[in-house]
């Protein structure tokens, strides 16, 4: 169980936090600066730099704050003579073995190193200097390595191995020669670099520079000068050595009133930052189609549903769920417009990780607009006043919805999510990286802003991919709810921004709220009791053949017996017949003994098509089918990811704003991804229901091949 | 439909109907004064019951348009069309009082009830076995629809197979056709071309053997061809494998999997058009012999009584 609080003073001032929050951070949250080289917010700590020392009441020696946890009943001082005396010190010692003004500070004056010494009055170290310069490395036609200006603080290496997991740098040596080096004390560009820049925009100092533009430049749009750049305010704080490198990156883009910046379902690779005036985010792709027709049709078909005791489709939450899009707001179901204006990002997960565009964006007004390519917004996403602004829209704009979209939420009071708003914090987590790990003990609440997460749980027999979880779902509650240990190991597919809330503030809600403690508790049984029957699966069939053809991964199977099919197709009239003329399946397909698996929806434990879908569209009802949501946009992503080719994309038809204007609406054809939907209005699939001849069946794999398998024949040779 | 053990109940049923009906005619000839017929209440009921069981029959093809309606399940209506059209039989038989009938109408509808009763019996003995032959003989099985689809873009990958392995056909190809929608196609994506890294020397004997044996029987599977049959198509592939390089063998070996899939093809045609060519013979006589039982219903009630 997490320890709940610690209670200490800083600087006077008492505060509290959880428990394993450092000294550093809880003088953060006081407001209280701590200077630092080799720390920052998006890695773990080392403390080699020894800048960001503190005193301790009681210790016998200085604290590094960045490594040290805070504890109960501490008294730290961050600002004490000693203290101040030991980070002079420090900065002269590291200054004496640097040059003095190294490439950086030369040019853009921003040398960490060179300014907290400019800060502390330091113009000449009173230690000796190194007998010479040490090596530069310009192997690389874009990044420069200057040995001398490196002071060993490690960033660049966490940066390629934590950030990046590119693993190139390392350090090499030992005492005085000590050096970074990539792979085996390379040259840089005989590395296995893949000049990513991480490490040049993690370093402190001058040692890793930019020296070449990147060679992506947007082609569109005015182009900025230095100055021009750094008096836009979200720009204030980041290195101008970055910005004049890669001021072919961000482009001023001037719309006026009615153009389109960018529409649905469209690939792209740049974010948009709206500097003035607003502009409207919407849907084309009209509802319905995909689920059933409305209309005259929809209404026949509903009769006669009734007439034949069919129910109504049951996606319970399907209504109250808002659209998630690329950008700070959702979009309500049943209005999918929303507004955005000065201040507000939106496209950052096209720009992030190349998905379609998620919404259609039309200016409202005249006004400008920021574009950029990758390397500038994550660049800004590590400035400090960028990240807190964008954390303010999103906790404004779409924190509540999030939160009330699920049901477990619903009733939770203004007053908490306002308390919640401002307790919440948000973290970024690159492709890859371990949100939190099984075994570990859990602290906190996570709710995702931006990205794909997969959720994993580890046994004996390997690894088992639970869910993908997407924008605005939710993940973390079972470890705190039931013993405080993580039952599952949470990882980033993408670029990923999670909301957290913390362990405390969790459980003050819960107390507040019995009946959000009470739906939780239900959604975390049911996680739970899922995750048992997935685990149930893996322990069954062992066939080579079976896993080969990836049925285990399956929970629902459309199998047509071969020997009892007469190839008559009603299987698939019925299909078309109950999906408004398009069927879903496709009697063909791999075979495994004598059954056909038909080409629809398997319902995959492991459901790829799910991510990347830009407008979460795609996925899993509680009970784990997974269904297509009628505002899909067509992009094609999850029929190109299924690796079975079970989802399809048909055009549909349908009536939409006439722009020309000469007709107020018009018949047009827009594509949607369908898949199986398990015929969910029904008591049973339409497909197996009017199989005259007993051959169609959907089955649960692992427990009709446990009971198929043991009768089959070695003279069908097992599977084909 | 497969008759297997599901259908025990079904048998049963209608054996001990027409026992029962069979008891009651007995009974009903014993009393008849002037023998048994359609016109009597017995036979009249006779007939009633038999025709009721024949449009229950016939509703089969309706209760396809609405497959959705879930008006019991379709294997519940095919078991009940296989079983009381059946029994619709003898129970038909007792209302003609065993005989064809005197009039003309009365016969032709005896007739045609009969060839209704053994295609579909037919039927049920083609699909007793063919799927399971199907499933044996034709592992490469496509959708019906799609076979010639399939068999023209198999064309289109056997030319590019042999245009890079060979080289260009440069009018080779003549007189055989070249479909503009041929050479649009792209090959399946199962088999990949084989691509040499040059043309090679001694794959002369490749591209002949290809346009003169195997690029013919793409077009064409009649039955004449050797490549038409595993047994002797082998030996004409080993034939020609000693006179090409070895680097062409990979080729060869693709090109051998082409036929064997044409000739599954032609083989699903063939067996699919057996297995369904009875409902051309079934379905238009099911609905002709409603309609006229219909008028003989009408006619007799009305003209006779």
């Amino acid at each position: 169980m997490a320890d709940p609080a610690v209670h200490l003073t800083i600087d006077g001032r008492a505060t509290t936090v959880p428990a394993g929050t450092t000294v550093f951070d809880a003088a953060r949250t006081l407001g209280i600066p701590i200077p630092t080289l080799c720390h920052q917010s998006n890695m773990e700590p080392v403390g080699v730099c020894r800048e960001c020392v503190v005193e301790i009441e009681g210790a016998r020696v200085l604290a590094a704050s960045c490594v040290r946890p805070a504890e109960e009943g501490m008294v730290v001082s961050t600002n004490s003579e000693r203290v101040r005396r030991t980070r002079r010190m420090l900065i002269e010692l590291l200054l004496s073995d640097h040059p003095r003004p190294c490439a950086r500070h030369r040019e853009f004056g921003d040398c960490e190193l060179e300014v907290l010494a400019e800060r502390e009055g330091i113009t000449t170290p009173r230690f000796p200097g190194s007998p010479g310069p040490r090596r530069i490395d310009d192997s690389l036609p874009a990044i420069r390595v200057d040995h001398s200006a490196c002071i060993l603080c490690d960033r660049c290496i966490r940066a390629c191995t934590d950030v990046k997991s590119n693993f190139v740098i390392g350090r090499m040596g030992k005492g005085y020669p000590t050096h970074i080096g990539f792979d085996n004390d390379l040259d840089m560009g005989a590395s296995s670099c893949v000049s990513c820049g991480e490490c040049m925009v993690s370093c402190p100092t001058g040692a890793l520079t930019n020296t070449a533009a990147p060679a992506t430049e947007l082609t569109t749009g005015m182009k900025f000068g230095l100055d021009e750049l750094l008096h836009i305010p979200i720009f204030r704080g980041v290195s101008s050595q970055f910005l004049e490198k890669n001021q072919g990156g961000v482009v001023k883009r001037n719309f006026r009133k009615g153009e389109i910046l960018c529409r649905e379902g469209e690939f792209g690779s740049t974010a948009f930052y709206i500097l003035k005036g607003e502009v409207e985010v919407f849907l084309t792709a009209p509802l319905a189609h995909v689920k059933k027709a409305g209309g005259a049709l929809g209404f026949m078909s509903k009769l006669t549903s009734l007439l034949a005791g069919g129910r109504e489709d049951p996606r319970p939450d399907a209504s109250r769920r808002p659209i998630p899009i690329d950008g700070p707001v959702d979009l309500p179901l049943d209005h999918p417009v929303a507004v955005l204006g000065e201040g507000e990002l939106f496209g950052e997960m096209t720009c992030l990780n190349f998905y379609p565009r998620s919404a259609t964006v039309r200016a409202t007004g005249d006004g400008v607009v920021l574009e950029m390519l990758r390397n500038v917004l994550q660049i800004l996403q590590k400035n400090r006043e960028f990240k807190a602004q964008l954390e303010r829209n999103y906790k404004q704009r779409a924190l509540a919805s999030h939160l009330r979209a699920s049901p477990a939420f619903a009733g939770l009071g203004d007053d908490a999510l306002d308390e919640l708003k401002e307790r919440a914090e948000l973290i970024r987590f690159e492709p890859g990286g371990v949100i939190c790990r099984q075994g570990e003990v859990a602290d906190k609440f996570y709710l995702i802003r931006i990205g794909f997460v997969k959720v994993t749980q580890t046994h004996p027999g390997g690894e088992m991919v639970l869910a993908y979880l997407s924008r605005g779902q939710f993940f973390g509650e079972i470890g705190l709810l039931a013993g405080g240990v993580r039952t599952a190991t949470c990882t980033a597919l993408d670029h990923v921004e999670v909301v957290c809330i913390g362990v405390e503030d969790f459980n003050r809600m819960l107390e507040r709220f019995p009946e959000v403690r009470r739906s939780l508790e239900q959604t975390a049984r049911e996680r739970v009791s899922a995750n048992r029957q997935h685990l149930d699966a893996v322990r069954t069939v062992p066939l080579d053949d079976f896993l080969d053809q990836g049925l285990m991964e399956a929970q629902s199977l459309l199998l047509l017996d071969l020997e009892k099919c007469t190839r008559c197709d009603d299987c698939v009239r019925a299909c078309a017949s109950a999906h408004d003329g398009v069927t879903r399946l496709v009697r063909d397909g791999l075979r495994f003994d004598k059954y056909l698996v038909a080409t629809s929806c398997r319902q995959c434990k492991d459901p790829l098509c799910m991510v990347g879908c830009p407008v979460g569209s795609i996925r899993r009802k509680e009970s784990l089918e997974i269904i297509i949501e009628d505002w899909c946009i067509g992009c094609g992503l999850c029929a190109d990811q299924c690796p079975y080719g079970n989802i399809n994309m048909h055009p549909f038809r349908v009536m939409e704003q006439d722009p020309g204007g000469v007709a107020s609406r018009k018949a047009v054809l827009r594509t949607k991804a369908t898949a199986c939907d398990l015929c969910t209005d029904h008591a049973e699939p339409s497909c197996v229901a009017a199989c005259p001849h007993d051959a169609a069946h959907r089955v649960n794999p692992r427990e009709f091949f446990a009971r198929e398998l043991v009768q089959i024949s070695p003279a069908h040779g097992g599977a084909r | 439909m497969l008759i297997d053990r599901d259908h025990r109940r079904w048998a049963y049923a209608t054996l001990l109907a027409t026992v029962a009906g069979a008891a009651t005619y007995a009974v009903y000839v014993r009393s008849a004064l002037d023998g048994p017929r359609g016109g009597s209440g017995p036979g009249l009921a006779f007939g009633v019951a038999g025709s009721a069981l024949m449009i229950y029959a016939g509703l089969l093809s309706a209760r396809k348009k609405a497959p959705t309606w879930r008006i019991g399940r379709a294997q519940a209506w095919m078991k009940g069309h296989l079983w009381l059209g059946l029994l619709s039989l003898p129970l038909i038989l007792f209302h003609a009082g065993l005989s064809f009938g005197h009039g003309a109408l009365t016969r032709v509808l005896m007739w045609l009830f009969l060839i209704v009763i053994l295609s579909g019996l037919l039927g049920v003995v083609l699909q007793q076995f063919l799927p399971r032959v199907m499933l044996q003989l034709v592992p490469m099985e496509t959708i019906y629809e799609q076979i010639p689809h399939v068999i023209a873009q198999l064309r289109v990958e056997a030319d590019q197979l042999i245009a890079a392995a060979c080289g260009p056909f440069h009018g080779q190809l003549e007189p055989a056709v070249q479909l503009g929608r041929e050479r649009r196609m792209q090959p399946s994506r199962k088999r990949q071309p084989f691509v040499s890294a040059g043309l090679l020397e001694g794959a002369e004997p490749l591209k002949e053997f290809y346009l003169v044996q195997v690029r013919p029987y793409l077009f064409d599977a009649g039955r004449g061809s050797a490549l038409g049959d595993p047994i002797k198509r082998a030996p004409l592939f080993e034939q020609v494998r000693p006179l090409i390089p070895p680097a062409l063998h990979e080729a060869l070996g693709d090109l051998e999997t082409i036929c064997e899939e044409r000739r599954q093809l032609s083989l699903q045609a063939r067996l699919h058009l057996l297995l369904h060519g009875w409902l051309a013979v079934h379905l238009p006589l099911s609905f002709a012999l409603l309609l006229l039982g219909g008028v003989h219903a009408v006619m007799a009630l009305r003209y006779r009584y």
